[in-house]
């Protein structure tokens, strides 16, 4: 492996030549770069000379310079150990398909992304060091509109923004379902990591319909209905025929997605969102199983998401203007700076669709569930120029803003965020040891328990916020030790994460167990025996 | 609701007409778009809403611009150029640089 450091001592030995081909000589970085483990510098400038035979030098980034763009990212990395090493942007599938084989050639690995934009998950780095980004921004064309079927095919670097503007633009009475950050970030992307918004259409999994997917090998594959005589039932159809592939595509690094067919909502006649306020912590378990038979009989639709004050305060204000100590901050200050912009503890947000007659009468229903555990049922009308309110009624309705990436600046300018999305039950039971284990990790390291929970149907995600600033190194420390912390301190309760970052993917990967892991392993192995996709990704190598 | 504020916005800022009437066509890339366009659909989403300085109005250096942009200082993320072209960040950057301030708009 040709681990080599640049720093100034590594410029005087072996190191040398490696910065040279990355183009390191003048970078004052200490941090490690590496080339990933058996390619060399030849293997590494050959496929970057190759790579720009078929993209064009100017879509290619090879050097500590160029790549920069691909380097950033809000996720701790004291070792800065996930940057890529480099950057490779194809326009086409056959430019993709020729990538891949190059890398086999080179055996150079790839990372590929569409948008890239997976803040708190690591943006475009990597999980393992010395690789390249496949970046598939490029690629952006919406490929199809079906406005009877309600459904669209598109390439992986289109925008959530770019799909609302054409559907707009052509007056189609369809909606999107966007995860919080819409206009930067894609439906491909996105789902691929098995994402959620906010909508009836939150799971995007589960709304997802066939996919077209460059294999390690080169070949292309599409998935069910895609590859018959006359694929016209793609986008209608998930199964196909045999084993359901589209899923060992998803969190993994068995191929290149650069086709993929989703399920849109129609427009409701009636939108009506509503946000019920609690003012206390432990309410948290009584409102899981006030919402739970809602959400199970889509009475309540949508993915609900109950946010914690702190969460919904980052948003707009600085940790500083909340409480001014080193120490976490305790329930009642955030319980007093929330009750002074019209928030609760909990703020559960869902919304009905349909019908004037079916929204009035579903209302009826949950307006008595939640007033029987003492919540505050509230809607627009009573929740006029609240800004938190807006923002999930924006939501909500597949709307587009980036306005709570404001959570990243709550400890400092730094910007610092990694997300730690524990799954339980949709129990309320669940809520009380939950709760007191993130407390007490995340107060151990010095953070604050800025978290939402947010039940699909029958699941509980506690989606915790660990910010942090990234402009202090201690901070930075503190925060990977704390993410190591909250993963093995849930893990050992059996609450595994549903999705991680760059940073703690194979440490995850543990808490599934060395069967899961192995069966996976089988699967790399055969599907892409040079490992050239995404070695690490999802702890897969 | 908010986009189309802040595009009429641009538009007035711009004087220009309808600088990027002609949306995307079903199976076509991207076309190149205006700056009022990438500030409407990406920028002002931050910068306008608090999470991000007011960059309107402040004769900030279009360099500056084009630096923050690819590298992404502190909380804001870098936009690589595969998201925003060479181009279309050339003609961003001297109209951040030329704008007015948009009354509008939050931050701090
Ligand atoms: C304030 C804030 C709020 C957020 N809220 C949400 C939320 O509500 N819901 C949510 O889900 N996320 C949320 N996120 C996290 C993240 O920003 C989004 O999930 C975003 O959609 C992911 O980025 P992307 O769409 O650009 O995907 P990408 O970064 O392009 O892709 C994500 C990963 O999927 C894999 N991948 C992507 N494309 C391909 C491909 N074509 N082939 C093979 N593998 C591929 C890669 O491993 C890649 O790293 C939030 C982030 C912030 C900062
Ligand atoms: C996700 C939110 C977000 C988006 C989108 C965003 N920015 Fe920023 N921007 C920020 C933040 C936060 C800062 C402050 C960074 C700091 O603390 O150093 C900033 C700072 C800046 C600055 C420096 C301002 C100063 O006072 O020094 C410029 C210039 C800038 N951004 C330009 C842009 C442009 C142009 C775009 C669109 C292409 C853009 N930004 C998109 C969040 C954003």
């Amino acid at each position: 492996m040709s681990t080599l450091p640049i720093d100034r001592r590594g410029l005087l030995g072996a190191g040398v030549v490696v910065a040279a081909a990355l183009g390191l000589a003048a970078c004052e970085r200490k941090a490690p770069v590496s080339l990933a483990p058996g390619v060399s510098k030849a293997d590494f400038a050959g496929f970057i000379a190759a790579a720009k035979s078929i993209v064009g030098a100017e879509w290619v980034a090879g050097d500590a310079q160029s790549v920069k763009p691909w380097t950033k990212k809000y996720i701790p990395d004291p070792g800065n150990v996930h940057a890529p090493v480099g950057a490779v942007a194809p326009a086409s599938v056959e430019e993709v398909q020729e990538l891949v084989r190059i890398a086999n050639t080179y055996k150079q690995p790839l990372w590929p992304v569409s948008t890239g934009k997976n803040m708190g998950y690591g943006m475009t780095s990597t999980a393992a060091p010395g690789q390249i980004v496949l970046d598939l921004k490029r690629m952006n064309r919406i490929l199809s509109v079906d406005p009877e079927l309600c459904t669209a095919l598109v390439e992986p670097g289109v925008t959530y923004q770019q799909l609302k503007d054409y559907l707009v633009e052509n007056n189609l009475p369809l909606w999107i379902d966007v995860p919080t950050v819409g206009p930067i970030a894609s439906p491909v992307g996105n789902t691929l990591d098995r994402g959620v918004g906010y909508t009836p259409y939150g799971e995007h999994f589960m709304v997802q319909c066939g996919m077209e997917v460059v294999m390690p090998n080169g070949d292309l594959l599409k998935t069910g209905m895609g590859s018959t005589k006359n694929p016209s039932a793609w986008q209608a159809f998930k199964w196909g025929y045999g084993p359901y592939l589209d899923g060992i595509f998803t969190q993994s690094n068995f191929g290149v997605v650069t086709k993929m067919g989703m399920w849109l909502l129609p427009a409701p006649p009636v939108y009506k969102p509503f946000v019920v306020r609690h003012k206390k912590m432990e309410d948290v378990s009584r409102i899981v199983d006030a919402m739970r038979p809602l959400r199970i009989a889509n009475i309540i639709p949508n993915v609900v998401l109950m946010m914690g004050a702190g969460y919904q305060l980052g948003m707009f204000a600085r940790r500083a203007e909340v409480w001014d100590k080193p120490e976490p901050v305790p329930d009642e200050a955030f319980e007093a700076a929330a009750a002074k912009v019209g928030l609760g503890m909990w703020n559960t947000y869902f919304a009905l669709y349909g019908t004037e007659t079916m929204v009035a009468e579903s209302e009826k229903i949950v307006r008595a569930a939640f007033e029987a555990i003492g919540g505050e049922v509230l809607t627009e009308a009573d929740m006029v120029g609240n800004p938190y309110f807006h923002h999930h009624a924006t939501l909500m309705q597949g709307g587009l803003s980036l306005e709570e990436i404001g959570i990243v600046r709550w400890k400092g300018a730094g910007g610092g965020l990694a997300w730690f999305a524990p799954v339980a039950p949709a129990k309320g039971s669940e809520t009380v040891g939950q709760v007191a284990l993130a407390k007490e990790i995340l107060g151990r390291h010095g953070f604050d328990y800025t978290v939402a929970f947010a039940i699909g149907s029958r699941e509980l995600h506690h989606i915790i916020a660990l910010l942090y600033d990234k402009s202090d190194p201690a901070d930075e420390k503190r925060a990977a030790e704390c993410y190591h912390d909250l993963v093995t301190g849930f893990g050992d309760k059996g609450w595994a994460s549903y999705r991680t970052g760059v940073q703690a993917m194979d440490l995850v990967a543990q808490q599934y167990g060395e069967v899961n892991r192995a069966v996976n392993a089988a699967i790399k192995q055969a599907l892409d025996p040079n490992h050239i996709i995404a070695p690490g990704k999802s702890g897969i190598a | 609701m908010r986009r189309t504020v802040l595009i009429a916005a641009a538009l007035v800022m711009a004087g220009a007409g309808t600088a990027w009437a002609a949306g995307q066509q079903l199976g076509q890339p991207l076309a190149p778009r205006s700056p009022e366009k990438v500030y409407a659909s990406t920028c002002g989403y931050c910068h306008g809403t608090n999470v991000g300085p007011i960059i309107l109005g402040r004769h900030l250096p279009a360099v500056t611009v084009v630096g923050m942009v690819r590298e992404g200082r502190n909380a804001m993320p870098a936009f690589r150029p595969t998201e925003i072209s060479n181009g279309e960040l050339e003609a961003l950057s001297r109209w951040v640089e030329a704008s007015a301030a948009n009354p509008q708009e939050k931050g701090q």
